[in-house]
């Protein structure tokens, strides 16, 4: 075995040992250390140079991106999760005929896409969802993702709430707690257009909180336009299309121009 | 998906070919052939278009027989060319061909123009695929795009373009297209370096076709937002751009904008290109949906289309209606039309769709509901109705599509009163956009008037420009001499 893919082995096998420590500054001196080494691969993407070590070079090193993913999402670093997702992906997609697929890969991509789901970026979720093969939907990782878009879609938040008992991964819980702040805020922000008000005791309940205080802040906080009045909380509601008083008429007099300029050029 | 839609503009032409006294195939070929040649030594593009639509409308007659006989007369024989293109024909003998090649080699002009080189390419790799030789096709066309890449000839580029097309056409037959994404955009940036505008439009169409084939939408995006844009040079070209964008934006949410490719790609497709347009039906029937919008029945029973949009119509009625229950049979009962359609992912989406036209017409039918009520009518099943009914309505009230408040003390769901639009200024921006959309209209059809280069000149020879400018003046004498009489 080549003497540099054994010290990528020992590294890795520290880093893993690290990880089950939670030990995470060391996992991320390790993970850089990991990725430097990495770099001098030419079987590795984007080059896939088809040297006679390959297969373990590739599958070692997918194996690290997976472990890095998932570091990231214990650290609870959105950003460095993006990064080593994206480092990740071509493995999934380009070396289908390489290396067999990693156990690993249904949870990874369910992670991604709710990640997707909690920074309520909706659009790429479904352009991930449709890079995945159709049996894929029916992974419980997967499904779970896509089932939890549906509910956060129709507006049945308790759905999504309550799918935090059901996690198929422990590693979800965490992503699920972030979700629960996407939600408050799409609430609040139904809340304001579809009540004129509500007792505090009602509020505290659909915005989930536990307390009068949690609420009294948030509200500061999030949304300083409502008011808090003998008990009850007012939305101030978007003023709707008034009734129209003036008549616009420097408007008028461009558009009707306009219409006898073009019908000059016309006749 | 859209493979068999070739579109053809071939139909309108189909009487000038066809009108004389049936001459062999062969001998249209030279015809069209010398089309090429005057079109490449007098720089005109025009003639070379038509030498393609011409061919379009042989291309059932061609046999093997026939094209080797015209591979004699148009290449030198024992050229690079010649021999490599001849490999990819059947051996047949044939007396009627041993004819034809005694005769044209005797007598054939010996053409070295790459014009007609690449021209057989092009017949040959068409030929190929109708026959459906595959591998062979592929390795033509790959031949002749390693040959293309030395030629930098602005006449070419017309006969380039339809290879780049039949190129990737051919590996996506073999289900191979990842394989030349790379070359393709090779090519691309070549038509780019060369001012090569058709090229480019084409090549950006192989493109995206070749992402979304792989649903790779992202990617896809990326390209044709980066991609310079002009204006179209063919409208084939353009439909496709269109479909390939409304696509995109389908799958990215933007559903205004998708209708509108969609809907513009489906209107501008020739009558001919029959799939294609039921493909752009399809998807724009799903945005439409998904906008919440209902397509008129009419759009269900176009010509030729019916069969095909069979699925899609036994949907939205289930949306129409709103009725969950009936959404999801109809969704199991096509989920294999749906799944080779690959809108299957969009029908899922659907889902809340049907809820929010429910809700829509509960909200109409009545001004006060108890939200359990509502629950039930939507057939929300799950552990706690009345608090999920609660959060889907308030999120429709927000996102606009009904015009209610939730009493929560109570349970209610009430609905406001539907105020007078013609009071505001609402009445009045619709019509200022219907009316700049028809002048706009009208100026793009002016602008896409075409008229032959030079013709009124041509038609007044200076010898009939005499004869005009005597009657005039003759003309001008008689009213004079008129006035004169008028005077007294």
């Amino acid at each position: 075995m080549d003497p540099q893919l054994v010290e990528v082995t020992q590294i890795f096998a520290r880093l893993k040992a690290a990880l089950l420590r939670n030990d995470f500054g060391t996992c991320n001196n390790l993970l850089s250390q990991l990725k430097v080494l990495l770099t001098k691969y030419p079987s590795l993407p984007p080059t896939f140079q088809q040297t006679p070590t390959a297969v373990e070079e590739l599958q070692i090193a997918r194996d690290i991106y997976e472990h890095a993913v998932l570091l990231s999402v214990k650290t609870e670093d959105q950003d460095a999760f993006e990064r080593d997702f994206f480092q990740l992906k071509p493995f999934y997609t380009d070396t289908c005929g390489l290396i067999p697929p990693s156990p690993q890969e249904c949870p990874i991509l369910g992670l991604n896409l709710l990640r997707l789901l909690v920074q309520n970026r909706i659009a790429e979720f479904h352009t991930e969802l449709e890079l995945l093969p159709p049996n894929a939907l029916e992974n419980p990782c997967i499904k779970h993702a896509v089932e939890l878009e549906q509910s956060f879609m129709e507006g049945a938040y308790n759905r999504v709430l309550s799918a935090r008992k059901t996690v198929p991964h422990d590693t979800y819980v965490h992503f699920m707690d972030l979700l629960a702040k996407t939600v408050r805020d799409e609430i609040a922000g139904c809340s304001e257009k579809a009540y004129d008000s509500l007792s505090v005791a009602d509020a505290k309940k659909i915005l989930m909180f536990s307390s009068d205080q949690e609420l009294s802040t948030y509200i500061e906080e999030d949304h300083p336009e409502w008011e808090i009045k003998n008990g009850f909380v007012f939305f101030q509601k978007a003023k709707e299309s008034q009734p129209c008083k003036e008549i616009p008429s420097l408007q008028l007099i461009n558009q009707t121009l306009s219409y006898a300029r073009e019908l000059e050029r016309i006749v | 998906m859209t493979q068999e839609v070739e579109m053809k503009e071939a139909q309108a032409l189909s009487n000038t070919v066809s009108s004389a006294s049936v001459p062999s195939t062969l001998q249209h070929l030279k015809e069209i052939a010398s089309l090429i040649e005057t079109g490449a030594y007098a720089k005109e593009v025009r003639r070379i278009v038509r030498a393609v639509r011409l061919t379009i409308m042989l291309r059932r007659k061609l046999k093997a027989a026939t094209l080797s006989a015209f591979l004699n007369f148009a290449l030198a024989p024992g050229s690079e060319a010649h021999s490599k293109l001849s490999s990819y024909l059947p051996k047949e003998d044939d007396r009627d061909m041993d004819v034809d090649t005694a005769s044209s080699a005797a007598q054939g002009p010996k053409h070295s123009l790459p014009d007609i080189e690449i021209y057989c390419y092009l017949l040959v790799l068409i030929f190929l695929i109708d026959q459906k030789r595959y591998d062979e096709a592929k390795a033509c066309s790959s031949a002749s795009i390693a040959r293309l890449k030395n030629i930098n000839r602005r006449t070419v580029d017309i006969l380039a373009s339809r290879l780049y097309f039949y190129y990737s056409y051919s590996h996506e037959l073999t289900n191979s297209l990842a394989e030349i994404r790379g070359n393709l955009l090779a090519l691309h940036r070549m038509a780019t370096l060369r001012h090569d505008e058709l090229g480019q439009e084409t090549l950006l169409n192989l493109l995206l076709r070749n992402y979304l084939h792989y649903n790779l939408y992202d990617q896809a995006e990326k390209l044709r937002s980066k991609a310079p844009r002009f204006e179209a040079h063919s409208n084939q070209q353009f439909c496709r751009y269109l479909f390939y964008l409304g696509k995109i934006r389908t799958i990215q949410l933007e559903y205004t904008d998708a209708k509108e490719s969609l809907l513009q790609a489906a209107r501008k497709a020739p009558v001919a290109a029959r799939g294609f347009r039921i493909q752009c039906n399809k998807w724009a029937i799903i945005v439409r949906l998904l906008l919440g919008e209902i397509p008129e029945r009419t759009v269900f029973m176009q010509k030729g289309m019916k069969k095909a949009l069979t699925p899609y119509f036994e949907l939205t009625n289930a949306v129409r209606i709103g009725d969950l229950e009936l959404f999801r049979t109809v969704a199991e009962k096509f989920s294999s039309t749906f799944s080779s359609d690959r809108t299957n992912n969009l029908i899922v989406r659907l889902r809340h769709n049907v809820i929010r036209t429910g809700l829509r017409n509960i909200s109409i039918s009545y001004s006060r509901i108890s939200l359990s009520d509502v629950a039930k009518k939507l057939r929300l099943d799950s552990d706690n109705p009345i608090a999920d009914a609660e959060s889907i309505v308030a999120k429709a009230i927000r996102d606009g599509a009904i015009d209610a408040t939730i009493d929560h003390a109570n349970g209610w769901m009430i609905s406001k009163e539907t105020g007078d639009i013609y009071s505001t200024n609402e009445p009045q921006i619709a019509f200022h956009s219907r009316i700049a959309f028809c002048l706009n209209m009208h100026n793009e059809a002016i602008k896409a008037l075409r008229f032959p280069p030079n013709s009124h000149k041509e038609k007044e020879s200076a010898e009939k420009r005499r004869e005009r400018q005597q009657q005039e003046q003759e003309l001008a004498k008689h009213i004079a001499e008129e006035e004169d009489d008028d005077d007294f």
